[in-house]
């Protein structure tokens, strides 16, 4: 498909990789400057209630305890963990470093910081606090109908508002269907667990060291926090065990700096499992009603949704979070009227938060079950019943008001259809019986690319290219394993057709790199690579000027090719520069230096989409639901780096699999998590996962680098939605109640049994 | 608590060390011996980060108390590499985009190393049973299974 390019399309292992094989890589855990403390944390075991003392007298005692933190002699400042500049919209500051009124079971309450992880540990299990318990509202119902108890000083009710757009006249004979949908707390799960280091030294600087995935973001909480000029805080984004935006925002940061400020010397912060399970961030619990008017024929009239997302105790994203739920389906289907009327709430449990396709996939999965429900009562096939409704390329978003760009989500349909051999398999399975059923579901997702229309989205980068011809290109990347670096090489190597592995690619510092407002919202490969290839373009340019100046021949009569650059064809006499030559004697000879900046400002926003196909085998015995059977297909506009988009797709069916069938925070009735580990929180693992397959649509018709457009958030989009429609589709019943554990799948069996 | 004097094997390499009886093979390999390869997911034996070989097998190493590997012989993914050269699954994992946030990939190469050792040429089921124990949050399984195989597939197994 991609015959004429070098390197766009084939693959590469992600930057670093190498050193993750070998296990030479220093990630978080791994770091130890000298003279470093440790700090552990102690996290409230009551969803609500006043701290009243702190007895830390046993606790001073540990050998080794340096300082014990609390709300008692910490400032009562708050921050908002999600802001990127001051004064951001829906950045309520909220969140304290220590709490004095604790709002859900895992708020920060104290910190030891010790020379020995073991001392800390120690110290923390004998700190002794007295609580005074308050009613806990553990429910967004019981939050909205509790007026005496108030969360946050505004109440409960974090945001809401409604959506209106297009005309409400559906046909008189429309059939109209209904259906609630309810998703859970998920726990990101990324195997790293969250870590930060901070040091404040001697001249008044303060330097972090996080795996985040905005290092400008992280900067300008902190300086806005502690009164520092951002000039005097240096934030360096370190390698990333995984996110899935559960590292997105700015967690421990500030607690981490704050302690480091205060002992003037390196601390580190570790969490275990529990702690990142209990008081990071979760997906929010959305519970989703959709309304829509159908007629007969299957066109969609009218698309009425109301969404209520569980905030967890503060702000954080969560009203952007809600108010983004809004913006998706008009993304994926013609719809003449649509409203979403949505609403955040505040709850005494763990916070939400950002989480791998923001919204998307809570919505889609609710939505595509609900397409289903519709098709089965028009008796109609899903497949043939989307075609009627999906949106065509450059459509207009009617919520956004932008361009879908080149939406290829129809031709995803048709040739996963054909891939999978969907009709036969969709009408064969129906028609299965005995203990073990199978079914077969699709759904379709859209996402999109980059923050434009909407929020800041520029970036600004360097590259250089030194004395021997290879090259440094100085951007501030987050990668979160998902390989954007190494795709930032291969773009810069097709344009300047050199070797990938000629170019090093800097990761954020906010002191080094240039300005960027983090590598998260799929804005990466559209936007941060579309500023790559410029910015290699602008070097082409300078390389072929330098060497016109050395060949003493106009530029017009130069080409460029395998790291060096040709007089053409015809010309008089056949010349040849290296890179090397060329760069050398720029400087040597032409008193120049072969470096570029840029600064890209991201012009669009089209959708990106997918459709997937799943085949689950349900046990009515034990009501385990198996995957069997799994495709994947994605309109990336253009593959840059295939081996690594196939991963992002298999690891997103991965979430979306556990998401769908198994996974869940849960709360128990005194407001504590009850699965707090992986023994109690379980993840897909390798017997259990179906072999992906995945099928790529390529068109290059927006303005990512080469066509190219986001990969790793709209994969995870649609697959919970298409699980689910297979395990309906095995048991003809409608289950939409997340996950679609052992228990509800057979009680719906009992259920279709009673009434049929 | 009285620390004890142990002799064992790791990488090749001998050592005596004196440990506390409590200590996790883990923390000793990573805190005392510098070997930060070996990482921690859970400290509860489920996600498989921390794996590492014993007398050739695999094993959780936060779920192993470093007096226990008294006498015995420990490889971790820091051994893998020999004589300047990347361990053939080391390769494969390249080769397949295996890779991606490397947190659980030190773990998951043990384990796979761990099986080769003992079977050369397992089918699809063994290599995915031989890594159930590995959770991987970034690649889905497919292509780390891929790589498995393939270095399965080399005439000398995957193992020297
Ligand atoms: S850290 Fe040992 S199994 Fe997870
Ligand atoms: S590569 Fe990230 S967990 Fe496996």
């Amino acid at each position: 498909m991609s015959k004429e390019f070098r390197y766009v399309g084939g693959t590469f292992p992600c930057d670093q990789a190498l050193r993750k094989v070998t296990g030479d890589l220093l990630y978080g855990c791994d770091m130890k400057p000298a003279e470093m403390l440790y700090a552990k944390l102690l996290l409230s075991p009551i969803p609500h209630g006043i701290v009243k003392r702190i007895d830390t007298a046993g606790a001073e005692k540990v050998p080794g305890v340096v300082k014990i933190f609390s709300h008692f002699n910490a400032p009562h400042k708050m921050f908002n963990s999600c802001r990127i500049i001051p004064g951001q919209k829906f950045c309520i500051e909220d969140e304290p470093l220590f709490a004095a009124r604790v709002k859900f079971a895992g708020e920060r309450v104290a910190a030891v910081v010790a020379d020995s992880l073991a001392a800390a540990r120690e110290a923390v299990s004998l700190l002794d606090v007295e609580y005074e318990e308050l009613p806990a509202l553990l429910t967004t119902e019981e939050a909205l109908n509790n007026k005496a108890v108030k969360i946050q000083p505004g109440g409960n009710l974090a945001d809401q508002y409604e959506i209106e757009v297009g005309d409400s006249a559906p046909a008189a004979d429309c059939l109209v269907v209904e259906s609630v949908t309810q998703t859970q707390r998920t726990h990101h799960a990324a195997i790293e667990p969250h870590v930060c280091l901070a040091h404040y030294d001697g001249s008044g600087k303060l330097t972090v060291w996080t795996p985040t995935q905005g290092v400008f973001g992280v900067r300008s909480v902190l300086a806005e926090f502690f009164n520092l000029s951002y000039s005097k805080i240096r934030v360096i984004k370190i390698p990333i065990g995984g996110s899935f935006g559960g590292k997105q925002e700015y967690l421990f940061e500030p607690v981490t700096s704050f302690m480091a400020m205060e002992t003037r010397r390196p601390v580190k912060l570790m969490l275990d499992r529990e702690e990142c399970i209990i008081q990071t961030r979760v997906r929010p619990a959305v519970r989703v009603k959709i309304k829509t008017a159908v007629s007969r024929s299957g066109e969609l009239q009218e698309f009425i949704a109301d969404t209520t997302l569980d905030a967890g105790a503060f702000t954080g994203s969560a009203v952007d979070y809600s108010r983004t739920l809004a913006t998706k389906a008009p993304k994926l289907y013609r719809i003449p009227h649509y409203k979403h009327t949505g609403r955040a709430v505040y709850t005494n449990t763990v916070k939400s938060g950002g989480a791998r396709g923001w919204g998307a996939p809570e919505i889609i999965t609710a939505v595509e079950v609900h397409m289903d429900q519709v098709a089965k009562r028009l008796q109609m096939d899903p497949l043939e019943f989307r075609l009627h409704n999906l949106v065509y390329p450059y459509d207009r978003d009617p919520v956004l008001n932008l361009s879908l760009g080149d939406a290829r989500v129809r031709e995803c349909l048709e040739k996963g259809a054909e891939a999978f051999h969907w009709k036969e398999r969709f009408h064969r399975h129906a028609q299965e019986g005995g203990r073990y059923r199978r079914g077969v579901g699709l759904a379709c997702g859209a996402h999109k690319n980059g923050m434009y229309g909407g929020f800041v989205d520029c970036t600004s980068m360097t590259l250089r290219m030194n004395e021997d011809g290879s090259l440094n290109l100085n951007a501030s990347l987050h990668d979160v394993g998902c390989g954007t670096a190494t795709a930032m090489k291969i773009i810069v190597a097709e344009v300047l057709d050199l070797e990938p592995d000629l170019i090093t690619v800097t990761e954020a510092d906010t002191e080094l790199t240039g300005y960027d407002p983090g590598c998260y919202g799929s804005r990466v490969i559209y936007n941060v690579g579309a500023c790559a290839k410029e910015t290699a373009e602008k070097l082409k340019d300078k390389i072929m000027e330098s060497a016109a100046f050395i060949l003493q021949k106009p530029k017009e009569y130069l080409c460029m090719a395998e790291g060096h650059v040709f007089t053409m064809e015809g010309t008089d006499e056949r010349r040849v520069l290296s890179y090397k030559e060329i760069a050398e004697r720029a400087i040597r000879e032409n008193y120049t230096d072969l470096g570029v900046a840029h600064t890209y400002y991201s012009p669009s926003n089209p959708g990106s989409y997918s459709v997937q196909f799943a085949e689950a085998t349900v046990d009515t015995m034990t009501g385990l639901t198996r995957v069997t059977d799994f495709l994947a297909v994605g309109d990336v506009g253009r593959a840059l780096n295939r081996g690594m988009i196939e991963g992002q797709f298999q690891g997103a069916v991965q979430m979306g699999i556990g998401y769908a069938l198994c996974e869940e925070v849960k709360i128990n009735d005194r407001g504590k998590p009850v699965n707090n580990g992986f023994k109690k929180y379980h993840l897909v693992n390798a017997p259990d996962m179906p072999d992906v397959k995945v099928l790529l649509i390529e068109h290059e018709g927006d303005d990512g680098p080469f066509g190219a457009k986001s990969v790793g958030e709209i994969s995870a989009v649609p697959t919970a939605g298409a699980v689910i429609n297979a395990v309906n589709h095995a048991l003809g019943t409608s289950l939409s109640d997340m996950p679609l554990t052992p228990e509800k799948v057979l009680a719906a069996i009992k259920q279709t049994e009673d009434q049929g | 608590m009285r620390a004890m004097l142990i002799e064992f094997k790791v990488n090749g390499k001998n050592y005596g060390r004196e440990v506390r009886p409590t200590m996790r093979l883990l923390d000793l390999l990573r805190d005392e011996l510098g070997l930060t390869g070996t990482k921690e997911g859970c400290a509860e034996g489920e996600c498989g980060a921390c794996t590492v070989i014993m007398d050739g097998e695999a094993v959780n190493s936060c779920l192993v108390l470093a007096p226990q590997i008294r006498g015995r012989e420990i490889i971790t993914v820091e051994g893998l590499e020999q004589g300047g050269e990347l361990d053939l699954l080391q390769q494969k994992f390249l080769e397949h985009s295996a890779v991606e946030c490397g947190f659980c990939t030190p773990g998951m190469l043990m384990s796979a190393k761990a099986l080769l050792m003992k079977n050369p040429h397992p089918s699809e089921e063994e290599i995915r049973l031989a890594i159930a124990g590995n959770l991987c949050r970034c690649a889905g399984y497919s292509k780390i299974v891929a790589a498995i195989k393939d270095a399965s597939h080399s005439a000398d197994g995957g193992c020297r």
